[in-house]
């Protein structure tokens, strides 16, 4: 495959009038895993709705599998075959399991449901359930299902570790890797940064609406001061009373 | 006095059917689209008179199909030149744009076929009663029945059992989302507004055999539609089934003891709904 996944430069984005992107640009390479970091409130889940086409961005450039997606509605990138797992799961509670997983377009490709009902042996013991009578972890899992139905060539994922109670976030985990050994490119927006860059093979991170690093997974796994920096907007916060919230 | 109320009751049923049907449409589009159409008694008058005017041509059953197909198409064009510029607008828009267009649609008729009251012929078959005991039940109205429960269970077997109706459904809480997956929204919504117009220009050819056609004869019937998706509850298809039925039962009983009360007593009946049930008998928690 010649040319990244999926290649942004330059987004302006705004919600209203508040700017939220100043200029994010990365790229996702074919078969890569790369995480997108940074606090609450540092553009991560709008840079995401300005690839899959659900905010706009004023200004700047996406280039998804070669075609400028920048203006294009939402189900013609999802048609290009890209898989988003929105922020909050984002599960239709009204249907069941099985339902939920008929929503997407039908993408020709090696995922189908008997498959998806393999890798996720809960849904299918759950497939007549409706969609909020679901665990978080299980919701979850139907979120990232979903969007493997559409037979994704590249899978994006707000936060899928939310809320999560460990084991589910190591199953969760094992699923993106699962995802890249088929094929499939990921970009993965996450909270827990040490487990974003123990799978990713490169890393942004994201400030106040810039990228403000970018650069191998692995070195940024091993520049402690700077995951912690990162990592610290849960426990290790208690430790530096004064720092500033987003 | 069983044999009067039991009249009545099944009177009732027959109208509340009808409000149902025509209700089923109007729920369709305000769940997924948000919009509140105001024109849905307008396309039932189209529906109506289209049959009328088709009859001559293609029968009482040719017209019985034709009519709401056509309906349908009309509405399908109407929401992509009109109302889809309106979605994620305040809804005081919509609101504006469909009752203006239910005037419109109204005095079309009334320019096209004439103010007055037209007669409507049902094959003769259907007029007579179907026994001396049952001599309220004309074939007619047996066959609206069944034709509207056919009809009811087609709708929800499609919004149950297919890949489109799921994604309405799914749609009618989170359109997002469902556009993420692949889905275009636009064709998404457009065909939902024409399967909610169809079932408009269906009630309407029905309620012609019944009432004959008059111009007004969409209007006089939206109202209680609105009332039957209020008391079934917002957001729900059975709810607004339940809700026409419920209403038309309740008017029929109150013909009997009290005429002159048999319409004012829909509202009462939503009032005490919505005291003791605010979202509705079957309507979705939270969703308004």
């Amino acid at each position: 495959m010649s040319g990244p996944a999926l290649a942004a430069e330059g987004l302006q984005t705004y919600y209203g009038k508040s700017h939220i992107l100043h200029g994010v640009g990365l790229e996702v390479n074919a078969g890569e895993i790369v995480t997108l970091l940074g606090r609450n409130g540092a553009g991560k889940t709008t840079t995401l709705r300005s690839l899959v086409g659900l905010t706009r961005a004023r200004d700047g450039a996406v280039r998804i599998f070669g075609q400028a997606t920048t203006d294009w509605p939402p189900y013609r990138i999802a048609g290009l075959g890209v898989g988003y797992v929105p922020e909050g799961r984002r599960i239709f509670p009204n249907l069941t399991v099985e339902e939920n997983l008929k929503v997407p377009v039908e993408r020709p490709g090696e995922w189908t449901l008997a498959r998806v009902f393999d890798l996720f042996p809960s849904l299918a013991q759950r497939r007549g359930n409706k969609g909020r009578q679901l665990s978080g972890g299980e919701q979850e899992m139907l979120a990232i299902a979903r969007a493997l139905l559409l037979n994704p060539r590249l899978l994006i994922l707000d936060e899928p570790s939310q809320g999560l109670a460990p084991l589910v976030v190591q199953e969760v985990f094992r699923v993106v890797a699962t995802a890249r050994g088929s094929g499939i490119s990921v970009l993965l927006v996450e909270q827990n940064v040490r487990a974003a860059v123990a799978i990713a093979d490169r890393a942004y991170v994201l400030d106040d609406g810039h990228v403000v690093y970018s650069g191998a997974a692995a070195d940024f796994a091993r520049d402690e001061a700077r995951v912690r920096a990162l990592a610290g907007a849960s426990a290790e916060d208690w430790h530096q009373p004064g720092a500033a919230a987003h | 006095m069983t044999q009067l109320i039991l009249f009545n009751v099944f009177n009732g049923l027959i109208i509340g059917a009808f409000y149902a049907l025509m209700a089923l449409g109007l729920s369709l589009i305000l769940n997924l689209s948000g919009v509140i159409n105001f024109a849905h008694g307008g396309f039932l008058g189209i529906g109506a008179y289209l049959a009328f005017t088709l009859m001559p041509f293609v029968g009482f059953w040719g017209a019985l199909i034709l009519a709401p197909l056509a309906t349908a198409l009309l509405g399908i064009v109407v929401e992509r030149v009109l109302i889809n510029r309106l979605y994620g607008r305040d809804p005081l828009y919509s609101l504006l744009l469909t009752f203006g267009l239910a005037y419109i649609l109204e005095d079309g008729t009334r320019y096209v076929w004439g103010p007055s009251t037209l007669p409507f012929s049902v094959p003769t078959w259907m007029l007579s009663p179907l026994s001396n005991e049952f001599f309220f039940l004309t074939g007619y109205r047996l066959f609206m029945v069944m034709l509207v429960i056919v009809v009811v269970a087609a709708l929800f077997l499609l919004l149950g059992y297919t890949r489109l109706g799921m994604r309405i459904r799914a749609g009618t809480l989170d359109l997002e989302t469902v556009s993420v997956l692949g889905v275009n929204v636009r064709i998404l919504r457009n065909l939902n507004f024409g399967l909610g117009i169809f079932l408009a220009g269906l009630a309407g050819v029905l309620a012609a055999g019944m009432l004959g056609l008059q111009p007004t004869m969409g209007s006089t019937l939206i109202m209680p539609s609105f009332v039957a998706i209020i008391i079934g509850g917002l957001g729900s298809l059975p709810g607004t089934l339940l809700g026409g039925l419920l209403i038309g039962a309740a008017s029929g009983i109150t013909v009997v003891f009290w005429p002159s009360a048999s319409e004012a007593v829909i509202y009462v009946l939503m009032g005490l709904v919505l005291l003791v049930r605010p979202r509705g008998l079957l309507g979705e928690e939270g969703r308004f």
